[in-house]
């Protein structure tokens, strides 16, 4: 089964209409004084519990719009 | 006549509540590490958790295929080794596995792909595992009905022959392993879903389950897909993501399809079942997640790609389509592991679309591992360490477009 994100310019449109863009982490950490294994934990180790995360979508293919949104993993679904 | 009675192939157990040995995940590769616990190091107090039941994850789901012909050294030696234990395997647990060695095709869509199949090849031929280089005719003499014409949008420029491997009956596997670690004694425990993982003083001591506390000296973390959310019960961040990876079958016709193979640019590939159906895959949707959604958009797109490679496929009909979990690390291989904070937490994860090939060989060393509390030397190229030294696999050299990563 297909689902739906809700892009926050056009609606609801089918999810292969976005690109994945990850896990919101916050800000990259400051590269003074960044440690090379602090920064390859922060390039490739990620913590992924099976509840809701919140992440970034690109609307690639309508208006191109970056945006974030909460969705459950061990559903599929946006949370809202 | 009794033995034509029907039998249970493994014994339900009573719950314990301590075992020595506790692996989280009742796949191929928790199944095989009990298996060897108990037939290799003669341990007797091994149970495995499944939350759902035996092989519902990846290892009752994939396209079941094996096959040995990895781009480095060290990950060809793992599954050379692999491949070679399917027909050990099938007498050692008097149980037919079903392997049938057709051998597998790589098709390789331009000059770019072939240079990487020619390096797949001599690194092959440098460890003494068999594959060849072919030209077109030649793959068409393999897998015959091949367009090899300039109408597909990607030509067919040669491929790469691997004749070891084939395909194994994947759910034989899961029964074929748990028959032989219940009648050494290890406990199977279906419906039983870990909630938590208990430590004390920087060790292990057991896990919550669905079905009470069970305490343990040693667990291993072999939940396949779900390795990452096992994880994240202790906090512990891993180099994967969860994807899920789909896959779909034809209805059955006659023979024709001898050798499974694949095209790393129409993302394809393909074997005709001993049932004689044509089973495919596969893509993966690009989310993390830890569902079994199965979409139209990759039946469509299957479609389009199994036409396109042998336009004598058109209007076959598809009868099934499904999807399971795959870890993908960054490098495409996996993680063995038994430093993680914890003593006595051991890991074994991250297989991505590899782990029913490499599942008994897997079993075989994390087993070693997890008795000895020594790293066999084979699993040295797999630790989780690795990532923090900048120490990738070179796997991701071999031709294929990988995830949306690469
Ligand atoms: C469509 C598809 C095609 C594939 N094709 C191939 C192929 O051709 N060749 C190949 O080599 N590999 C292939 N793979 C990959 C392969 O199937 C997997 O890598 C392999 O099955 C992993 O085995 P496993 O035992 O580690 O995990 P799994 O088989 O996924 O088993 C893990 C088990 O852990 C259980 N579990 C999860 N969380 C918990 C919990 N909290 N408590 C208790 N139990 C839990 C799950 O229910 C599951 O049964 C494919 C995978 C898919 C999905
Ligand atoms: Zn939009």
């Amino acid at each position: 089964m297909t689902f739906r994100l809700t892009c926050p310019v056009c609606g609801k449109r089918d999810v292969y209409e976005f690109t994945f863009g990850g896990q919101e982490r916050g800000p990259r950490p400051e590269q003074d004084g960044l440690s090379a294994e602090e920064h390859f934990r922060w390039t490739q180790f990620r913590l992924i519990p099976n509840e809701p995360q919140e992440e970034w979508w690109y609307h690639g293919q309508g208006c191109g719009v970056w945006f974030r949104t909460t969705r459950d993993p061990g559903t599929n679904r946006e949370v809202r | 006549m009794s033995w034509l009675r029907p039998r249970r192939l493994w014994r339900p157990a009573p719950l314990e509540r301590h075992y020595e040995f506790v692996i989280i995940g009742g796949g191929i590769h928790g199944l095989a590490t009990a298996y060897y616990l108990a037939r290799t190091h003669g341990i007797e107090s091994v149970a495995v958790l499944e939350s759902h039941y035996i092989g519902f994850g990846g290892s009752g789901r994939n396209t079941a295929i094996v096959r040995a012909n990895q781009r480095t050294v060290e990950n060809v030696r793992l599954y050379e080794e692999g491949l070679k234990l399917w027909p050990v395997l099938t007498d050692e647990l008097d149980f037919n596995l079903m392997f049938f060695n057709c051998g597998t095709l790589n098709l390789g869509h331009s000059e770019a792909a072939m240079n990487g199949i020619r390096m797949l090849a001599s690194t092959h031929n440098l460890v003494g595992v068999k594959s060849e280089v072919l030209d077109p005719q030649q793959c068409a003499e393999v897998i015959p009905g091949l367009d090899l014409s300039d109408r597909p949008a990607f030509p067919i420029h040669g491929g790469l022959y691997h004749p070891p491997g084939g395909i194994v009956r994947h759910d034989a596997v899961v029964w074929g392993l748990a028959k032989g670690a219940s009648a050494r004694g290890v406990h199977i425990h279906q419906g039983c879903e870990v909630q938590g993982i208990d430590t004390s003083d920087g060790r292990v001591t057991g896990v919550r389950t669905s079905l009470g506390s069970i305490g343990c000296d040693r667990l291993g973390i072999m939940a396949g897909g779900y390795g990452s959310a096992v994880a994240a019960m202790l906090g512990i961040e891993l180099p994967i993501h969860p994807l899920t990876i789909q896959a779909m079958v034809t209805h059955p016709f006659k023979p024709f399809l001898h050798t499974a193979f694949s095209s790393g640019a129409y993302h394809v590939y393909a074997n005709q079942t001993l049932k004689g159906e044509i089973a495919t895959g596969a893509h993966m949707d690009p989310q993390v997640n830890y569902t079994n959604d199965a979409t139209a958009y990759y039946l469509k797109h299957q479609a389009e790609a199994l036409v396109e490679l042998m336009p004598a496929l058109r209007g076959v009909r598809f009868m099934r389509i499904w999807s399971g979990l795959a870890d993908m690390t960054p490098d495409m291989a996996p993680i063995m592991e038994g430093e993680l904070g914890y003593e006595g937490l051991y890991l074994d994860a991250g297989w991505g679309y590899f782990g029913f090939k490499s599942g008994p060989v897997a079993g075989k060393y994390m087993a070693q591992y997890m008795a000895s509390g020594e790293r066999p030397e084979i699993l040295a190229p797999f630790r989780l360490g690795r990532f923090l030294e900048n120490r990738y696999s070179g796997e991701t050299a071999a031709v294929m477009k990988y995830g949306h990563w690469d």
